[in-house]
């Protein structure tokens, strides 16, 4: 007598067997008996016990976490000096662009930047203690400041006229960044008593 | 046992913002889970150890573009069994996967490997092949469909519906020979 084949078992499980095997599987005990077994074995597997990790993880995830976002702003640091280098140039070669009120004040926002990068690598969080809260605040900040020397370098390229006001308007917007961020680093620094 | 998987809006919300305790908070929510989908699929617990970090890596990176559309532990499991399926495809697991066929060939009642004649579910199941084992707990305890299987698998519907009644074929074998040599 030709009996299901595990197919026809599986099939008849999930409701797609043919005819054939569901007209045997209801006639014959043998099937209907590996059917149910079929049942208690998928049965038995979800009730197997939960295994829990031997070791903590954590603490390599956070690791590689935190170098990931040291290195993320080290790229930016570069790049927001590679900014002040294009900007720098433009102000030098084409400086029938920049009337003398805004030049001076976008000079004076770009030393206020420089100085504040300076303090802020003072207080740079390595091997030093940082929050989460903190991470957080200051991971929003740089994404933040990304963005504006993101920007600052894409008006430095090959465009056309740069309006001088908006790089001032700008520039002064990163430096309010960038008081923010040595606020934070500062606040955390005297937290924990360095 | 049940591990409860819910997880506050806030705290997902706080992860998003790449607050390190929120998502520590995430990762001791899930740590249990993930790491045993994961070893369950590749029965080695350094490799299932290795799916759980990388999973978490992933987590933190991707977390933003999770937009809250379903369970935040279905996103997560995604990114786990993708892991662990990447393991079996690349063919670290190779080795032990015929050291498995040709166990299951010769029979536990032979006693190959040192493994006793008797033997329960969960090592009959850890016995299978890692990609029988990934096709039955996927399926079976995990709920994925065969569609499902054969996209994250990048193999057909046919190979997925084949590899699941294979592995209870064997599974069966496994038991019943176990009994008999009680």
């Amino acid at each position: 007598m030709m009996h299901c084949t595990m197919d026809d078992l599986l099939a008849l499980r999930a409701g797609e067997a043919s005819a054939w095997a569901r007209q045997h599987a209801e006639a014959c005990v043998t099937c209907r008996a590996e059917l149910e077994a079929l049942y208690q074995r998928v049965a038995q597997l979800k009730a197997l016990p939960v295994r829990r990790p031997p070791r903590d993880r954590w603490g390599v995830v956070r690791d590689a976490v935190v170098a990931e976002r040291r290195r993320r702003r080290e790229r930016w640091g570069v790049w927001s000096v590679a900014a002040a280098a294009v900007v720098a140039g433009l102000l030098v070669f084409r400086p029938f662009w920049t009337a003398p009120v805004a030049g001076a004040e976008l000079t004076r926002v770009k030393q206020q930047s420089a100085t504040l990068e300076q303090q802020l690598q003072r207080y740079e969080p390595e091997g030093r203690v940082t929050s989460g809260r903190e991470a957080a605040v200051a991971s929003a900040l740089e994404d933040r400041i990304a963005v504006i020397d993101g920007e600052l370098t894409r008006m430095g390229g090959p465009a056309p006229a740069v309006d001088p006001a908006e790089l001032v308007k700008l520039w002064q917007q990163r430096v309010d960044l960038m008081q923010q961020l040595v606020s934070v680093r500062v606040t955390r620094a005297s937290y924990v008593g360095l | 046992m049940t591990i409860s998987l819910a997880v506050p809006d806030i705290l997902v919300a706080r992860a998003k913002t790449g607050d390190l305790e929120a998502l520590e908070a995430l990762y001791r929510a899930f740590e249990t889970p993930v790491y045993n989908l994961a070893l369950r699929m590749l029965r080695q617990s350094e490799e299932a150890e290795d799916v759980l970090q990388e999973t978490f890596l992933e987590v933190v990176r991707s977390i933003k573009q999770y937009r809250g559309e379903g369970h935040l532990w279905g996103w997560v499991r995604q990114i786990a069994v993708s892991k662990a399926l990447m393991r079996i495809r690349s063919g670290q697991l190779r080795h032990t996967d015929e050291l498995h066929e040709e166990y299951v060939q010769a029979g536990p009642g032979l006693g190959v490997g040192g493994v006793p004649a008797r033997i329960d579910l969960e090592r009959a199941f850890e016995r299978l092949t890692p990609t029988s084992r990934a096709v039955v707990w996927l399926h079976d305890v995990e709920g994925y469909t065969h569609e499902e299987i054969a996209e994250r698998m990048e193999r057909t519907v046919s190979f997925s519906k084949s590899q699941l009644a294979r592995a209870h074929a064997r599974l069966r074998r496994l038991l019943a020979e176990g009994g008999e040599a009680q």
